[in-house]
Formats: C-alpha cells, sequence, structure tokens
C-alpha cells in the first residue's frame, strides 16, 4: 500500500474487493454506509471498563476557563448525547483486538510508543485537552490549552502544535464518524495566536461523506468566540480495521 | 526543571545515539555538500536565547514578562529527549535558496500505530517552511499551510523535506515543499504555504 498510495487504496475500495485481500466482513448494520455503526465504535473505541490512564481529565494545569467548559460539556453527556472520549498513552489502546488492513500492520509494537498529542508526560507542559463528540450530530469539540513547551513565538502556541490538534481531532471524530483512519489533507488559515496557558476552542462538524472520504471544518477560537484563532479543513481517509485473529 | 545554559546552546541538529544508519549517512553527505560554501548547516538549539530571539523581542512590549515565560518554554521539536521525537537538521543552499530537512521520527510522534502523526508531520512542514522563510526575509509568521498526505511514513523510518521559496510579494512569502525518501522514489506528502513578514509597526498581541 505504501507503493501504491492512498490514491490507489480510493480506487480499489470502490469495488470492495482487494487482491489477496481477506473476505470483508459483513455489515453490522445499515447506520454507516461504510461498515460499523457509530455505536459500536464508539463503545469499542471508549473502553469503559479499563486500568489504561485516561488523560483526558482536569488536572491542576487546567485553567479555570477549560476547568468550567470541562464541567458544562460533562452536564451536557448526561443530558444532550454528548461523549466525553478517553484519551490513551497510544492509539492501538483504543483499538484494542483490531488491526490495520493490507499488511499494514507493524510486525513488531513496541509499548514505549505513544500518541503524539501525549508525548510530553509532564502536566500542563504540552497538550492538555479533551475531546467531547457527538455521535448523531457529527460533531466534536476539543477544549486545548497549550503549553510553555509547544511554544513558538515568545509567549504564544506554535502553528505546529494548533495543526496538530486539529489534525488529532479531525482524526478522532472522523474514525467514530465513519472509520476515517488516515489523514488524506489538512489545509489550514491562521489568524492570530493562542497564547500559551490559555483556552483555545476546537469545534469540528463532519461535512460531508462520499467517495470513501470524510471531509470536515474546524474553527478554533477562544471560549467567548471574540477571537479566531485558526479555520481549517481535513479529508480522511475511510479505512475498515480488521479483527485480529490470532491472540 | 531547569536547564544549564551549556544544555540550552547545545546544538542538537548534529548526529547522536539515536540516529538510525540512514540519517548518519544523509547527514555526512549533506555536510560535504557544505564544504565548498554553496551549502550551511543550519543549527537547532532548545531555547531560544539566540539573535533570533532579539530580533522577535520589538513586537513584544512586554519584555519582563517575556524573560519569565522564556525560562519555560522550549523550541518546540527539541523539548523530547534524544531519539524519542523529531530527530533533525536542516541544510540551506544559498545558491538556490532552498532548504532541505532530514528528519527521524521517533517513538512518541505516534498517530495511527506504527506511523507518523499527522500532526507531527504538519509540526516538521511547518518547522522547515518556516526556516526557510525566516533566512529568505527575516522573521515571518505562518498565515496558512495546506499539505496533501500522498502515503503513511513509517515511524522510526528517514525522510526528507524539501522546501523552497515559490514566490515573494511585499510582505507575503510563498513556499512549497515536498517529503521524500530518502532515495527520492517515494513522494509522502507534497505541501504549499503563506507565510507573512512581522511588520515591526504593528504589535501581535
Amino acid at each position: 500500500m505504501i507503493r501504491r498510495g492512498f490514491q490507489a487504496v480510493i480506487r480499489l475500495g470502490h469495488h470492495r474487493v482487494l487482491p489477496g485481500a481477506p473476505h470483508v466482513l459483513p455489515r453490522l448494520n445499515r447506520t454507516s454506509a461504510f461498515g460499523s455503526s457509530t455505536d459500536s465504535l464508539v463503545s469499542r473505541f471508549c473502553l469503559e471498563k479499563t486500568d489504561l490512564k485516561d488523560y483526558a481529565l482536569p488536572n491542576a494545569s487546567w485553567c479555570p476557563d477549560m476547568l468550567n467548559l470541562y464541567q458544562e460539556f460533562l452536564e451536557k453527556t448526561k443530558t444532550d448525547g454528548w461523549i466525553k472520549l478517553p484519551s490513551f498513552k497510544s492509539n492501538r489502546d483504543h483499538i484494542q483486538g483490531l488491526k490495520l488492513p493490507f499488511g499494514l500492520a507493524a510486525t513488531s509494537d513496541k509499548s514505549d510508543w505513544r500518541i503524539f498529542t501525549r508525548c510530553l508526560q509532564v502536566e500542563g507542559q504540552g497538550y492538555e485537552y479533551v475531546i467531547f463528540f457527538h455521535p448523531s450530530k457529527k460533531k466534536s469539540i476539543c477544549l486545548f490549552q497549550p503549553g510553555p513547551y509547544l511554544e513558538g513565538a515568545p509567549g504564544f502556541a506554535h502553528g505546529g502544535s494548533l495543526a496538530a490538534m486539529m489534525d488529532e481531532t479531525f482524526s478522532k471524530t472522523a474514525y467514530l464518524a465513519g472509520e476515517g483512519l488516515f489523514t488524506l489533507s489538512l489545509n489550514i488559515r491562521f489568524k492570530n495566536l493562542i497564547p500559551v496557558g490559555s483556552l483555545a476552542v476546537l469545534n469540528v462538524d463532519v461535512e460531508k461523506i462520499e467517495d470513501q472520504k470524510l471531509y470536515m471544518s474546524c474553527i478554533a477560537q477562544s471560549r467567548d468566540q471574540q477571537r479566531v484563532y485558526a479555520k481549517s479543513s481535513g479529508v480522511f481517509l475511510q479505512l475498515q480495521l480488521e479483527e485480529e485473529l490470532s491472540q | 526543571r531547569s536547564f544549564s545554559s551549556e544544555v540550552m546552546h547545545m546544538d542538537l541538529s548534529l548526529p547522536n545515539p539515536s540516529w538510525s544508519e540512514d540519517m548518519r549517512l544523509l547527514f555526512d553527505q549533506f555536510m560535504k555538500k557544505s564544504e565548498d560554501g554553496s551549502w550551511k548547516h543550519l543549527p537547532s538549539y532548545k531555547s531560544k536565547f539566540t539573535q533570533e530571539t532579539e530580533d522577535i523581542k520589538i513586537y513584544f512590549p512586554d519584555e519582563k514578562l517575556m524573560k519569565e515565560k522564556l525560562s519555560q518554554a522550549q523550541l518546540f521539536p527539541r523539548s523530547l529527549e534524544e531519539g524519542l521525537g523529531f530527530e533533525y537538521a536542516m541544510f540551506h543552499n544559498c545558491v538556490e535558496d532552498r532548504t532541505v530537512c532530514i528528519f527521524q521520527g521517533g517513538p512518541y510522534l505516534q498517530g495511527v500505530p506504527g506511523f507518523l502523526h499527522g500532526g507531527a508531520i504538519a509540526t516538521m512542514i511547518d518547522a522547515t517552511l518556516g526556516t526557510c522563510a525566516v533566512v529568505a526575509i527575516g522573521v515571518a509568521m505562518t498565515a496558512s499551510l495546506n499539505i496533501s498526505f500522498k502515503r503513511p511514513i513509517p515511524l522510526g523510518s528517514v525522510v526528507v523535506i524539501n522546501s523552497q521559496v515559490d514566490k515573494v510579494e511585499g510582505r507575503k512569502l510563498f513556499l512549497s515543499c515536498n517529503i521524500r525518501s530518502v532515495d527520492e522514489k517515494t513522494v509522502y506528502s507534497e505541501a504549499t504555504s503563506l507565510f507573512v513578514k512581522l511588520d515591526p509597526k504593528t504589535r501581535l498581541t
């Protein structure tokens, strides 16, 4: 696949028959055009009974704005259908029992691999964030507080760190909304700088799902929406994970 | 944690034990090319107590606040320990006005298991284009970034980011880059961007 690239995967995907690929799993239900329903993806992803540490929980480094908005959304998880997504050390923890198709799965998976947005382990140093997802509206909200190790211009978060936060929010949204797996494109327009240690709210919407691709948009702004930090769009490739047959 | 000034001023764009053989070979090749002066190796430090920081200070009037924050801050791609995150070195071609970055992504930059996170790739693209812009016109900031991902980059592999200035319009700088394998046969990503030169008359806050 690496030789052929994403475009080839999309062409082959249209026919749902891939040379040498295992038999495609039957659809569980018809809620999503692609395969698994959003509900089954969410429950498998969230792993309610687990010993794994959830990094998307308040800690001493969170500013008051972040704590307040977090509480607001926590209330909405009880009444309005929002779900707080857990954030584990590695994406592999989120997809236990599943593996990448087309022989993409790494032959040796080292346990010290970490997801990029949780690379800085000391509280408050790097990415402090939590994502809330709404399954039926296909929307996400990410509360993001960049730490001093994400600095670019003095006192402000590096453009690359916001790009990474947007990609990560797109990534989780794409996966749960329609088994989106790989980023195909990212287009970001930066407007204002985010002060280090302050809260940025990222609103992500799924615009459409078409031709094995998920199209999403994002606005990153201050809590009162008075200051827009950046706007972006992202396209992800749908790719169904396979069950791991041997244990 | 505070670092001694020695550590802060250590050039991190030099080989260390975490560099794979591919990375070292590539580095040596570029250092050889630098011997006649057509290429130049760009040093990279953990902190920003460099000439660049002095230049950028005029845009941030609150100097005391800045000093406090600077003592904690670290240059983003240099904040992880050796081999775990971004291992890279940048070279500038003075004749052709382009910047090349050799990059090895470590285990803490994972996205899809076994591959580099799109956001980590975006970070390196922004860093390389930013360096290319600063060398060309001085302090500049990213206005937009447009990245097309062609193939996923395996974690731990070495890639080459080739960036160049396409066009200059007043304070606007249009740059582009591509990310290729060491043998140049595989294209992983392509990107275009707009950077804007900072105007000393306007403040950023």
